[in-house]
């Protein structure tokens, strides 16, 4: 018996819908310039230990509020960007602040409680639709471990990677020509072998109950996945990557070295997306226990983000996060220096920088830091929420997606777009 | 607002709030009708509406038991009813005999449900391999130990572990980690070149560059160097650059070393091995210790990666460099290591090829084949290769599955290898393919945990014993005792827990267990503050760790009562654990097992520095951390989690408050003495010990610029410790040894911790409420035999709930 697989896969009651792969299966080829309208691309930043919100959130609201002490880092960008207060994801709570990181970009309640189970993250949610248009779906990265922001539809953590020399290679590195071959040969190895397995799967399935069932589904759907993301890595291995003309970075070994660390993964980021490498990044920033190396900082990271306002600690807490903000500024000095068709890569560009901590001391999940940066949405002001009230974060993530390019109208515990953001014409 | 207002208020809120209950799912449910008054009038008016307390919203239960989220919701219920935790004290309390229909009818409908579950779905769900029982069994399957951790990150951990079923997802991501890790493991365990040269040399360390005699702190003596410092910051070290690891494998050193200058003293040293090229690229062998005057040869074995090194750093010596360099190294008469010569030998091979190649393709003959790259190229090859293909293929698959295959299960694998030589594979590399797909199999990938439910077969109870206890397959002889299905026998299996139990492998219980029940993994979450804490170093943590697990060996092999885990009268020190702990008359850096004195304060895990390492910042201690730990892992009584938006207590090292102080004021409200007054006293207790498990009657603070406590630390006594508390029923205990004579009374309660935490490691999924009575059952089997612990290892193999899905 054969059945074409997608006909198999509905029939063992796998209902997700998988329309990244059919575009890739079909079409694993960028679309022509000039065909389509411009690419939007999305990053989206996650600080772990929260921004303290004194020194985040501008006392005034609107156009004209006066510059926090964070944000005067990112003053030449003020026209590019709005502060956003009040936000929060629903069902989380302080006692497992920290493991919310997990439901940043998924909005799925109850992280880190018993029976939790994730879901899609916003940019492999986006990826489903615009990641067969470049080479790499997306990147997940991250400043520390493997722990990143992206999850799969079936809420499987992707492991991050934390190696800007490694991920660098695989953007612009050209092995050799034997090396192409052999990597062509173990590709389609790896297909034929995830055919069979996929096969064996399928036997296996019959004989179980309907949670192991479950279980097994999640393996097939993940076998099928890979394989057509093969597809795409075989088509895209015969075509030349882009050339930068920056040289590898080197990684930093120090895993407190939260600035020199987001540097490269900043600097990664831009790299990728001027080259079209990639149109969606999710970035977790280190949130190390140890100090991280920047003159007048003697306490770890953690620690500081305890302050319990301390005076001491605040200041020191203070100095790591303007250092953190300018390494934002950087990025998107980077981002809006670089044209493309005449505009500049930021306005193509939504960047989304924010925490799963509102108050790193109280171990807060409400009232969250967030920045909104480029992307063409009209920008410049401080948009206030109402704390004890406030629309879902999910809903500035319906925007995010409507504005690259979506046609969604609901995420995660979305109720609608974020009302107050709107979008440039043009 | 005047008090009538606010009371007012309170009673249209509750009104408010009672209209919202109404409107829930539960209320509209039929079979709740006998119980509505009673959630209407007690749990209500806080457990509804905007804000519901405790994150507990009885809005969004359903009285629908067989769905499983809302069972586990209904348990939590009836934990709270039954402790009587919930409703609270000061709130009217239900009258017992409606308190005793609902808790019933919360039981009986719970249970009803979950013996449904069961009969169709088994207690676990399919376990996947997790990262550590991947890495065992790719090396017990092929014989190879082959690093993958840049391949394969780390598994969540639910319920304390990081093996349970229902968190172990899959990914595409993870399938191609899968699929690079097999062509690794298959890359190293099969050989394509011929047997590498091996490494057997003495290496002389005079010829080191590292240690020139022109050097500061090195004298070149008549039959080795001198070193004079323990300084590693200033690069004090032997690092071996003459000797480089060309291949993966095993290692053999011999270190010729002994203490020079030392008054007959024993001078102690390390090694480290790694690339050594970064911080991160170097890990701590071993400490060792050497005798006054009489050269002493250090041996170990060690699996190396290819590019890597060893060092040798001298440890504890009095001087640090300047010293030594203003009398010059010639000169200085002061204690110091010699080094003579290191031998080392490698890649050690048992034959070539090596049995992991053998254990693929038999005795199958291999032929030059080279390639422009690899001039010494050669592969297996066969003259009738669909015959040794598919015999190949079974085999592997066979032992791979951890269960007999069929001819038609490995068929598909067995095609593809045959189309693949049909495309101008080589056999070798046909074969390759095949075994590669047996690798990223689901049979492989997860536990197939068949038989006729719920009882597992023998193969699929074989694959849980040696997972758990060996966290790999089953060898050749419990696949043998499978096949005659006589693993289930009583008698057999235990046998089999013996064996298993006596195989080295069995560390991987220990590690595994200890690293997450007692969050030894934990040990680097935190680095002490070096100004407050200067004592702590590698050297001291090596041996906090190796204390622990010494320990929990000893208990398990001896099967001594588990109330050894709260206290002992013995423990595993050395040198620099025991100065630690304050106890005299241990030497050298090897650990042994030490009687404790009277007045030690120690025994148990709650007093080892590992334990109270972890369960503190690096800069403070909070009782409150302390005190859930305790009753999370060892009484295994759990406190409720803290409210959402609960501030956390502020730590104060300046000396002005103390915790106590900052804590008596959270005990006096009402709402957070319910949980308080059961967390807290533990971690009173555990005050006496500081951040790295040191005993103290004072708090550290920090002293001023320029102040010096005689050991010459930036440090000087704060507030007195007061370790004094009240348990919650009354009782009261002056110290820590006080507190573990009041534990030590419910040596039940004990036991039954350890057996939840055992069955969830074990099988993969936590203890339910469902399981209470057959964990009651264990425990009382094992409260007979005096509490031993590896008598607990044997009721929990052989009680139904191991034996069955």
């Amino acid at each position: 018996m054969t059945l074409p697989r997608r006909t198999f896969l509905r029939s063992a009651g796998i209902s997700l819908a998988l329309p990244w792969l059919e575009a890739l299966a079909t079409d694993p080829q960028r679309p022509a310039a000039g065909a389509t309208p411009p690419p939007r691309r999305m990053v989206c930043i996650c600080t772990p230990l929260g921004l303290h919100p004194d020194h985040f959130f501008p006392k005034e609201i609107g156009k004209g509020y006066a510059l926090s002490p964070y944000l005067e880092m990112l003053k030449d960008y003020r026209d590019d960007m709005t502060v956003i207060s009040g936000l929060e994801h629903a069902g989380m709570g302080s006692s497992f602040a920290h493991q919310a990181s997990a439901s940043f970009l998924t909005g799925v309640p109850g992280a880190g409680r018993p029976g939790f189970r994730n879901a899609i993250s916003l940019d492999q949610f986006a990826a489903e639709q615009l990641g067969a248009r470049t080479r790499f779906p997306s990147l997940v990265l991250s400043g520390e471990g493997a722990g990143g922001l992206s999850w799969t539809r079936t809420g499987a953590l992707i492991p991050a990677d934390n190696s800007p020399s490694k991920v660098f290679a695989q953007l612009f590195l050209e092995g050799e020509t034997v090396d192409v071959q052999d990597q062509m040969r173990r590709l389609e190895d790896g297909r034929s072998i995830l055919d069979d397995v996929s096969a064996q799967a399928k036997t296996l399935r019959s004989n179980l109950g309907s949670e192991d069932r479950d279980k097994l589904d999640e393996y097939i759907t993940s076998v099928r996945e890979l394989e057509v993301r093969m597809v795409n890595d075989q088509s895209w291995a015969r075509t030349p990557k882009p050339k930068v003309t920056v040289p590898q970075p080197q990684d930093i070994a120090n895993t407190a070295d939260l600035i020199g660390r987001t540097n490269l993964l900043f600097d990664l980021t831009h790299l990728a997306l001027q080259t079209d490498s990639t149109r969606l990044i999710t970035i977790m920033l280190a949130g190390s226990t140890y100090a991280p190396p920047i003159p007048g900082v003697s306490l770890g990271h953690h620690d500081l983000s305890h302050h319990g306002k301390d005076p001491a600690k605040l200041e020191q807490l203070k100095i790591v996060e303007i250092e953190t903000m300018k390494t934002v500024s950087r990025l998107l000095g980077k981002l809006k220096q670089s044209q493309e068709d005449g505009d500049s890569l930021l306005d193509r560009t939504t960047v989304f920088l924010g925490s799963n901590l509102g108050d790193g001391s109280s171990h807060s999940t409400r009232n969250l830091p967030v920045l909104l940066a480029g992307g063409g949405f009209r920008h410049g002001q401080h948009l206030p929420f109402d704390p004890n009230n406030p629309p879902p974060l999910c809903n500035l993530f319906v925007s995010m997606l409507q504005r690259i390019g979506l046609e969604t109208d609901q995420f995660g515990t979305s109720t609608g777009t974020l009302t107050g953001l709107e979008i440039m014409s043009g | 607002m005047t008090n009538q207002q606010i009371t007012k208020l309170a009673i249209s809120q509750t009104v408010f709030l009672l209209a919202l209950f109404f409107n829930s799912p539960l209320i509209a449910d039929e079979t709740l009708a006998g119980h509505r008054d009673f959630f209407q009038q007690h749990c209500s008016t806080c457990h509804a509406g905007a804000n519901p307390k405790g994150d507990f919203d009885l809005k969004t239960l359903s009285a629908n038991f067989s769905d499983k989220q809302v069972r586990v919701q209904w348990l939590t219920v009836l934990d709270q009813l039954q402790s009587g935790q919930m409703p609270p004290e000061d709130k009217t309390r239900p009258p017992s005999n409606q308190l005793k229909a609902v808790i019933d009818w919360i039981s009986q409908g719970a249970a009803k449900a979950e013996a449904e579950h069961r009969v169709t779905q088994g207690r676990v769900v399919m376990r996947r391999l997790n990262r550590a029982e991947y890495a065992n069994t790719v090396r017990d399957l092929l014989g190879v130990e082959v690093d993958l951790a840049d391949l394969l990150s780390h598994d969540t951990s639910v319920s304390g572990f990081d093996n349970s079923a229902e968190a172990l997802h899959t990914s595409s991501y993870l399938m191609r980690s899968y699929l690079d890790a097999a062509d690794r493991v298959l890359d190293e365990a099969i050989a394509n070149e011929s047997k590498p040269w091996q490494i057997k040399k003495r290496f002389d360390i005079k010829q080191e560059g590292t240690v020139k005699s022109t050097g500061s702190v090195y004298r070149h003596i008549d039959d080795g160097v001198a070193i004079f410092a323990s300084w590693e910051s200033a690069n004090i070290r032997v690092t071996m650059w003459n000797f480089r690891s060309p291949f993966r494998g095993k290692y053999r050193f011999r270190i010729s070393a002994y203490a020079y200058q030392s008054q007959g003293k024993p001078v102690n040293f390390h090694v480290t091995a790694g690339t050594l090229k970064e911080v991160t690229e170097e890990r701590i062998l071993d400490y060792y210790s050497v005798p006054a005057d009489t050269p002493t040869v250090i041996e170990f074995t060690e699996q190396l990666e290819p590019e890597n090194r060893i060092r040798i750093i001298a440890d504890d010596l009095p001087a640090l460099p300047p010293m030594v360099e203003k009398i010059g190294a010639d000169k200085y008469t002061g204690p110091g290591l010699v080094v003579q010569w290191v031998d080392a030998e490698g890649p050690l091979l048992e034959s070539w090829p090596p049995p992991s190649h053998k254990a693929i393709f038999g005795e199958l003959n291999q032929e030059k084949m080279p390639t422009a790259k690899y001039p010494d190229w050669r592969e297996v090859v066969s003259e009738q290769p669909l015959v040794d293909a598919q015999r190949i293929l079974r085999e592997f698959a066979g032992r791979a599955f951890r269960r007999p295959v069929t001819d038609a299960e490995i068929q598909p694998f067995l095609t593809r290898v045959t189309n693949r030589m049909e495309s101008g594979y080589t056999f070798e590399q046909a074969v390759r393919v095949g075994l590669k797909a047996v690798l990223v199999s689901p049979s492989f990938l997860f536990l197939q945990e068949k038989g006729e439910l719920p009882r597992l077969d023998d193969f699929a109870l074989a694959s849980r014993l040696s997972y758990f206890l060996w966290s790999s397959m089953p060898d050749a002889a419990l696949y043998e005792l499978a096949s005659e299905n006589k693993l289930h026998e009583p008698e057999v299996l235990r046998q089999q827990v013996e064996r298993l139990l006596q195989d080295p492998k069995s560390k991987a219980f220990n590690t595994q267990f200890t690293g997450q029940w007692l969050s030894l993994r934990a040990i680097d979450a935190t680095l002490p503050d070096r100004t407050l804490y200067p004592e702590y170093d590698d050297s001291l943590k090596m041996a906090m760790l190796k204390e622990t697990t010494l320990f929990f060996d000893e208990v398990l092999t001896q099967d001594l009562p588990l109330t050894h885990f709260v206290a002992s009268d013995f423990t595993f020190l050395n040198e620099r654990l025991a100065r630690h702990y304050g106890i005299p008359n241990v030497q050298g850096t090897e650990m042994r097992r030490v009687a404790l004195p009277a007045e030690s304060h120690r025994g148990g895990v709650l007093t080892m520095g590992s334990v109270l390492k972890v369960t503190a910042n690096g800069t403070t201690t909070s009782p409150v951390i302390r005190g859930a730990w305790v009753l999370e892992r060892i009484l295994g009584t759990p406190p409720a989690k803290p409210p959402p938006d609960i501030g956390a207590i502020e730590p104060d090292i300046r000396g002005a408050t103390t915790i106590r102080e900052q804590l008596a004021k959270h005990r006096q409200v009402e709402s957070c003495s319910s949980c308080h007054r059961e967390i807290d006293p533990p971690g009173f207790a555990l005050e006496s010990f500081d951040v790295v498990g040191g005993w103290r009657e004072n708090y550290r603070s920090l002293a001023n610029d320029g102040e010096r406590d005689s050991q010459g630390r930036r440090v000087r006594p704060g507030p007195a410790v007061d370790p004094a508390d009240v348990l919650p029923d009354g009782r009261r205990f002056q110290n820590i040894d006080d507190y573990k004579k009041l534990i030590l009374e419910d040596k039940d309660q004990l036991t039954r911790n350890l057996t939840e935490k055992l069955l969830a490691y074990a099988t993969g999924a936590a203890a339910t409420p469902l399981d209470r009575s057959q964990i009651d059952a264990i425990v009382d089997r094992v409260s007979e035999q005096g509490h031993g612990f590896r008598s607990l290892i044997h009721e929990i193999v052989q009680s139904p709930l191991f034996q069955t899905k």
